[in-house]
């Protein structure tokens, strides 16, 4: 049994989102100019485009659509078949609003997504929890949309984009997650908004290829990892805990490394941070496995993830449906980790339950 | 004439090849194992329908051409239709001997084909 924190679900049309829009966006959405054709959802695109589609092919619902989109097929490739206790869900498109330069109509669409991730998915199956989009760069309209619908029991985070306008330390964010602590909710940060207003998605200036992007974009995580800490949100807010989404793993001991040795040089700077970089991160900074770097001497991965107390600080991951999922059943995780990383880490991050007595009956499988 | 489904000696019956059009594939569960019977150019192939990278659906991605290797940084697509990429993390194999481009030291599960009479038997 495995709780899956990274699963997409998709609309198969941004018109999906038309009821659950207030009349002036709900206008622009079905009127206004769309960055694709009119099914697409209002954001700017990254700048490189996967030559293959990013999704696994298949995924692809038997009566055609976007993969992510047909529960029942995601019951059949992922949920029975992995013996799911819980999929968190984190939508799709939702989160590249953050690529809008318009922060109102960010914040109207990630609103919109919320409520149509509640009506359309939550109660579908027990198993199904939901994270709350917010369009970072309107602050004050996030705090307001987490305080909003966090205390719907089937929410159970906060979710931006990896991709950011500054790095999420800066105290521009702080009203997130004031609202996410005040709600008990963590904030994750999921690949993604790379484009648009988020002009910086790795340091040098865009790469060319999209396997070399893809495989650079963990440099987001490591800008809002040092961010943070080195701003103190953590000591301002100790309860909060922030999860990196896709971000890569095996990366994080040698920034935390740098960070401690540099902290320990230049303390003054920062004169609200008592303690080294690294024991911040192990208590406040979660991360997802999926894509789990994969060298050729899996000791080598193993030492890096004990480096940062993985067995404490992972969360099992597949990534349904896209092209790079990792499957529960062959992913490599140090065995005696295997209950915490797979199971019991995001049991405590997301406050869920203990294991339920009798395996999840669904609607569908009891009709 | 349709043969029964299932055993044929000294193969398995997986369809008729007038099934399959040139580029197109079925996918069958022959002796416990989902196989997928592919017809490139008039050529039938057989693989399991198990990616030996991380134990995808291979047999359900789309079958392509690729980029050959180019040292002037020329672009020639090449193989049109001889190449299977995997339904989940794309990994690219020939149909017709399981080669794994990107990794030689793996190879997808490959089966011997025999069309008899109009009909295509996996020997597994």
């Amino acid at each position: 049994m495995i709780i899956d924190c990274d699963v997409h679900n998709s609309w198969n049309s941004s018109q999906e989102l038309l009821p659950y829009l207030p009349p002036y966006w709900r206008d622009v959405l079905a009127r206004g100019e769309l960055p694709g054709g009119r099914d697409s959802f209002p954001h700017a695109h990254r700048p490189w485009l996967h030559p293959e589609g990013f999704m696994r092919t298949d995924a692809i619902p038997p009566g055609g659509g976007t993969p992510g989109s047909d529960y029942e097929l995601m019951r059949t490739q992922l949920l029975d078949r992995y013996d799911v206790e819980y999929a968190i869900l984190g939508g799709d498109e939702g989160i590249e609003v953050s690529t809008l330069a318009n922060p109102h109509l960010a914040s109207a669409l990630a609103r919109a997504a919320n409520d149509w991730m509640v009506q359309e998915w939550l109660g579908r199956d027990p198993r199904l929890k939901g994270s709350i989009v917010v369009a970072p760069q309107d602050p004050a309209g996030a705090a307001e949309e987490i305080r909003r619908i966090g205390e719907h029991p089937d929410m159970v985070q906060v979710i931006v984009s990896s991709g950011s306008q500054r790095p999420y330390g800066d105290p521009f964010y702080w009203p997130i997650f004031q609202a996410a602590a005040e709600m008990g909710l963590p904030v994750a940060a999921h690949l993604g908004g790379q484009g648009g207003v988020n002009a910086n998605p790795t340091g040098t200036g865009p790469p060319s290829y999209f396997w070399e992007a893809h495989a650079l974009l963990c440099e987001t995580g490591m800008g809002h990892v040092a961010s943070l800490i080195a701003h103190g949100v953590f000591e301002k807010l100790p309860e909060l805990r922030f999860l990196l989404i896709e971000c890569g793993v095996a990366w994080l001991p040698a920034i935390l490394w740098r960070l401690d040795a540099d902290y320990k040089a230049l303390r003054k700077e920062t004169p609200w941070l008592d303690r080294l970089p690294s024991d911040v991160a192990r208590e406040h900074i979660r991360l997802t496995t999926q894509p789990l770097e994969q060298p050729k001497d899996v000791r080598h991965l193993w030492s890096a993830l004990e480096a940062i107390d993985g067995e404490r600080t992972l969360l099992f991951a597949t990534d349904y449906p896209h092209w790079d999922f990792d499957d529960p059943d062959r992913v490599r995780i140090p065995p005696a980790w295997r209950d915490r990383v797979l199971r019991e880490n995001a049991r405590e991050l997301y406050r869920l339950p203990p294991p339920r007595a009798a395996a999840p009956q669904t609607q569908a499988s009891t009709s | 004439m349709t043969p029964p489904a299932g055993e044929h000696r000294p193969g398995f019956y997986a369809c008729r090849s007038d099934e399959i059009e040139p580029g197109g594939r079925v996918i069958r569960e022959l002796n416990g194992r989902s196989v997928g019977v592919f017809n490139v150019d008039g050529r039938f192939y057989a693989l399991r329908n198990r990616c030996p990278h991380a134990g995808g659906a291979l047999c359900l991605g789309p079958v392509t051409g690729t980029t050959l290797p180019a040292r002037d940084f020329s672009f020639v697509y090449g193989m049109q239709g001889r190449i299977l990429r995997c339904a989940w993390h794309g990994w690219e194999f020939e149909i017709a001997t399981g080669r794994c481009l990107p990794d030689p030291r793996m190879r997808a599960k490959t089966y011997p084909v025999v069309v008899e009479d109009g009909a295509v038997y996996v020997m597994i």
